[in-house]
């Protein structure tokens, strides 16, 4: 069985990022995998682990930087890379598209695709990718114990968790509590330097036309009603009740 | 709490890299780096305090050590090893003792005095002998050299060999020893009876004659085994002698060893550093911050002048021994320096800290102990003036 882990390249959410009229300034800030592929990385690892025959691919569509995140991947123990070097700005349905003619190229039978992934925070790549493949998919996965051609999973919903079992082949994005990603020893992080990173242009993976097109960014702005309620709490309470009730609508 | 590193616009993993070296490294030494600073985080800083108090070696931290991977690193795979850069031994250094200098005193008595002289100076036999489990850390090594009355002149030494049949045998005491008493292999330099010269040998600790006793009374690196060795008729194979002759042997791994500890201090020099800027942040003092007052940015601007002057030092050193340029004043430099940026830091810092800085709840005290041996071992700060001052001068003023 092939798994393939979508990767990106993302802020470290340690870094200090600069937001300047006309964006975010990434000049010298440090890049990391994005913590949510990395529970994907991390979770085929572990399917293997325990005794699933598999091959574990790491695939990223992104810039040249890219390079580093996809290291990390396989310096944490996946079998081969294959990196879509593009300096576009693509949405998401548009890289799950691009994804997607690779994933059935490579005749995949579980994706792994970081739940939220840090860098448009959209949520949007995973289900877009079950979707261009035709796949079923788990959103917010929080457990996942594959049996034949089968794959039980435990997501988060609206209103909990849920236990779902899916066909394979299927689409899996994650969530926090899915696992702990491991940090790679160092005789790994050697004998990644030997792995195959197969580099692809964007044209070689059929370039199709984005959906949108950014034309500016600006920083959200949210400002605040500043509103205190006096008197006794029980007094208080009820107001805050109809408040949010009637005004903010959120109750 | 803003950290230091945030106050200068620097993520973590950019810690200690004011002048921006970062580009420079190869993407297996960050990645190095970064599972050793993973590691630190999770196994050492949580608990160092304590096994600092307890005068606490952890027995299980050997094996973890060789399970990352960080010991012997810079030799090849078919002993254990990773064919690691020194840059990248350096990092593995200076993140190991960012965390305790104890712990990278064990990794480098482990890599540079034990693995670096059986790999170099020893047969193929005895290389298969201890290496690869050295690697793991399912075996530990010590070096001894140093004696009750012979440091920085170690040609002094008592400790004396002598050719019996096909065998040798050893006599004499050696002070100062790393993991002496935890041991299973140690390298032993003793004078020859037969030549008068100084020679080398692999002895398996549970020779007959041989005794560890550690030394308890220590106020500094506590988390750290230190031995004397006792030599009672020690008989040793010629399979175990190392194929060298001279004090160069002991001399050449020092060198090694020195060069891990010009990066391993700015572990400890840049942990000071953060933690006094960060708690100069949160003390009021007369209604403001500390970190407000002239003085106190003044003694953290040289903190970071020093460390950051280090990290150069260290960085390009790196690159020297990668070319074979690493002579012993170079490293004599590096090591002197560093280890006094390091130190007047860890003093600055526990001063900052004020009665705070007294105790082992912070990490300023114990480091800035930990460096007083630091500056003490590995040729003292007088010992490499003394080889910088014989390089410019060509008198030999020892």
């Amino acid at each position: 069985m092939k798994i393939i882990s979508i990767i990106k390249q993302v802020p470290d959410a340690e870094a200090r990022i600069r937001a300047t009229a006309s964006g975010i300034d990434l000049e010298g800030v440090t890049f990391v995998i994005d913590g949510m592929d990395e529970y994907g990385v991390e979770q085929s690892l572990r399917l293997r682990e325990t005794g699933l025959d598999a091959e574990l691919i790491s695939i990223a569509l992104g810039p040249k930087r890219f390079e580093e995140a996809i290291r990390t991947s396989l310096a944490m123990g996946s079998d081969r890379a294959i990196h879509i070097e593009t300096d576009e700005a693509l949405d998401p349905i548009t890289q799950a598209k691009v994804l997607a003619n690779i994933i059935k190229e490579e005749g995949a039978e579980l994706v792994f695709v970081g739940g939220k992934e840090a860098d448009w925070d959209s949520a949007a790549l995973g289900p877009a990718v079950a979707e261009a493949l035709g796949w079923p998919h788990s959103d917010w996965t929080t457990k996942l114990v594959v049996s034949g051609s089968s794959l039980s999973v435990t997501h988060d919903s609206d209103e909990g968790s849920e236990t779902l079992t899916l066909p394979l082949p299927a689409v899996v994005t994650t969530q926090q509590g899915l696992n702990e990603p491991r940090y790679p020893t160092l005789p790994n992080i050697m004998k990644a330097k030997r792995k195959e990173l197969k580099k692809l242009a964007l044209s070689d993976v059929g370039s199709p036309s984005g959906k949108t097109q950014l034309l500016r960014q600006e920083i959200q702005t949210k400002s605040r009603l500043n509103k205190v309620l006096t008197g006794d709490a029980a007094e208080a309470a009820k107001e805050l009740a109809r408040l949010l009730h009637e005004e903010a609508k959120v109750i | 709490m803003a950290t230091v590193a945030d106050r200068l616009g620097l993520s973590k993993a950019q810690l200690g890299d004011f002048y921006d070296l970062e580009p420079l490294y190869a993407p297996e030494e960050k990645l190095i780096r970064d599972s050793v600073r993973e590691f630190v985080k999770a196994e050492i800083l949580p608990h160092i305090g304590e096994w600092w108090q307890e005068g606490y070696f952890p027995p299980e931290l050997p094996k973890k050590f060789g399970e990352l991977g960080v010991l012997g690193a810079t030799l090849p795979e078919e002993y254990g090893g990773l064919g690691a850069s020194y840059t990248a031994y350096g990092l593995i250094n200076r993140e190991i003792e960012y965390g305790d200098a104890g712990m990278r005193s064990f990794v480098s008595v482990q890599s540079s005095l034990v693995m670096y002289p059986l790999y170099t100076y020893g047969s193929e036999a005895l290389r298969q002998k201890w290496l690869p489990r050295l690697a793991t850390g399912e075996v530990i090594g010590c070096f001894g050299l140093t004696e009750p009355d012979a440091g920085s002149d170690p040609g002094s030494m008592q400790t004396r060999v002598k050719k019996v049949g096909n065998n040798y045998v050893i006599n004499g005491v050696k002070r100062w020893i790393t993991s002496g008493s935890r041991a299973q292999v140690a390298i032993i330099w003793a004078k020859s009876e037969d030549d008068g010269k100084v020679h080398g040998f692999a002895l398996d600790t549970s020779t007959p004659g041989f005794k560890a006793v550690d030394i308890k009374t220590k106020a500094s690196m506590r988390a750290s085994v230190t031995s004397e060795l006792y030599l009672d008729e020690v008989v040793v194979t010629e399979t175990d002698k190392l194929n060298v002759v001279g004090l160069k042997g002991a001399l050449s791994c020092l060198n090694q060893a020195r060069f891990g500890i010009a990066w391993g201090v700015l572990g400890a020099g840049f942990y000071c550093l953060e933690e006094a800027a960060a708690y100069a942040e949160d003390r009021p003092i007369f209604g403001v911050p500390l970190a407000s007052k002239q003085m106190i940015q003044m003694r953290l601007a040289d903190m970071l002048a020093d460390l950051t002057k280090g990290s150069l030092l260290a960085f390009q050193l790196a690159k020297l021994k990668e070319q074979g340029k690493d002579t012993p004043p170079r490293v004599s430099l590096a090591k002197r320096d560093n280890v006094r940026a390091a130190l007047q830091a860890a003093r600055a810092a526990r001063d900052i800290l004020g009665g705070n800085g007294i105790t082992t709840e912070y990490g300023a005290i114990r480091h800035m102990l930990n460096l007083e041996t630091v500056a003490t071992y590995e040729g003292t700060d007088t010992v490499h003036t003394l080889i910088l001052g014989r390089t410019i001068t060509g008198h030999n003023a020892f």
